[in-house]
């Protein structure tokens, strides 16, 4: 199935999470970042138990904190 | 002509982009389909500052030519 | 407002311009901004407002210009160094445009402050480098129905967001704040001094877009960028009825301040 990540198709052969597509993608800290899945926030204790279905579209958002100094 | 000119301002010796600037801000200070006179200079100016005026939305509605001058009537859009 | 005829001259390119126009500045020039931050972010968006003409500047920051700012915080220089950061702001604005009024506001915000802070501005602006700040902003803008810029910088990457009242916050993106140094800050991870140009500018543009009106702010999108591979990629956002500050029924009707990275504190030495 394809999956859009991060405005980028992704091909994966059957069932994948959230969580492990965070994985898959080396997102270094999974915490530490908002998903959006087809424009809903999913909440991160749901990020093991949400798979992904084909043409689903996530996007990964991350802190950024600099700024002033 | 008996136009009703509101406004009249004489931008000979200015050059581009001030004299379009201030045509600009002449125009501000009149209600829509008030006239206002402006006085150009042949070249440049008399090229760029009536087609400029139209691509916001103004008519010009009369065109003079004074030899080294213009003198052009606008209608504010 | 009648303009000088060296206000046309000054703000002449963006009169020239058809969404801007003597009326877009004009309302420039009446216009109220508060930075919060005079660092990588709040130094080019202080340079363009100023220039632009943004009426009244007000500027918040506690720090002093250091060495190690220079390499990105273009509104100070190098004679600068050892001076508050909002007195070092407030000379270069002045000497870009003697008409702008500065108000400088020499502490950090805070809970306890924020709310006067930004009471008579109409525009807030988010330079911080901290979660606990960019969430205070957040939520006393939400609270007080300000609309505001969020912008946040590491390494190579930026991402900004423009809140107007009704429309998705930064907390309907990301609920809280990170846990304490779970994320690094600039100070620990780096960032290439152009980015801070790149957003701050961007910050300044939106800014300017709200004032005259014209366009399509960064509303209910979040603008991220990699400056690395040079993309850009715009998510779209929902307002979540949900959020904890601006949904239907929220949770926090009060400000706190969230406890910061050690790093930094350095501002209140």
């Amino acid at each position: 199935m394809k999956i859009k990540v991060n405005n980028e198709y992704q091909e994966f052969d059957g069932e994948i999470t959230v969580s492990e597509l965070l994985t898959k993608n080396n997102v270094e800290m999974p915490d530490m970042v908002s998903v959006q899945l087809n424009g809903e926030f999913v909440k991160r204790d749901n990020f093991s138990s949400t798979s992904l279905t084909d043409q689903d579209e996530i996007n990964f958002l991350y802190f950024l904190g600099g700024g002033n100094f | 002509m008996g136009l009703d000119i509101k406004k009249s301002i004489n931008l000979h010796n200015i050059s581009c982009p001030m004299n379009f600037v201030k045509t600009k801000a002449a125009l501000a200070e009149l209600q829509q389909g008030e006239l206002l006179e402006v006085l150009l200079d042949e070249g440049e100016a008399i090229l760029n500052v009536p087609r400029s005026l139209k691509d916001e939305g103004h008519q010009v509605i009369n065109v003079e030519n004074l030899g080294e001058t213009f003198k052009v009537i606008i209608k504010k859009g | 407002m009648s303009l000088t005829d060296e206000q046309l001259e000054r703000y002449s390119r963006h009169i020239i311009l058809k969404d801007v126009g003597i009326e877009g500045q004009e309302k420039i020039l009446n216009g109220k901004v508060l930075i919060i931050g005079a660092g990588g972010l709040g130094a080019p968006i202080a340079l363009y407002l100023a220039a632009a003409g943004v009426g009244t500047i007000g500027i918040v920051d506690g720090d002093l210009v250091d060495r190690t700012n220079l390499q990105r915080q273009v509104i100070h220089f190098t004679p600068d160094i050892g001076k508050p950061k909002v007195i070092s702001a407030k000379e270069k604005i002045k000497e870009i445009n003697p008409d702008i009024k500065v108000n400088t506001y020499q502490y950090l915000a805070s809970a306890e402050n924020i709310s006067d802070l930004i009471k008579g501005y109409d525009f807030i602006i988010d330079g911080t480098d901290n979660f606990a700040a960019k969430f205070l902003i957040n939520d006393a803008c939400v609270m007080a129905g300000k609309p505001f810029s969020h912008g946040g910088i590491l390494r190579f990457d930026g991402q900004t967001l423009t809140h107007t009242p009704g429309n998705a916050c930064y907390r309907c993106v990301f609920k809280e704040p990170p846990p304490k140094d779970a994320v690094p800050t600039c100070s620990q991870a780096g960032v290439l001094g152009a980015i801070a140009g790149m957003l701050g500018t961007i910050q300044a543009a939106e800014t300017l877009k709200f004032f005259i009106g014209k366009g399509e702010l960064l509303v209910n999108r979040l603008l991220i960028f990699n400056a690395l591979d040079m993309t850009f990629r715009n998510v779209t956002l929902k307002r979540d009825l949900n959020c904890p500050v601006c949904g239907q029924k929220p949770s926090i009707t009060a400000l706190t301040d969230y406890e910061q990275a050690a790093c930094d504190l350095k501002g209140q030495r």
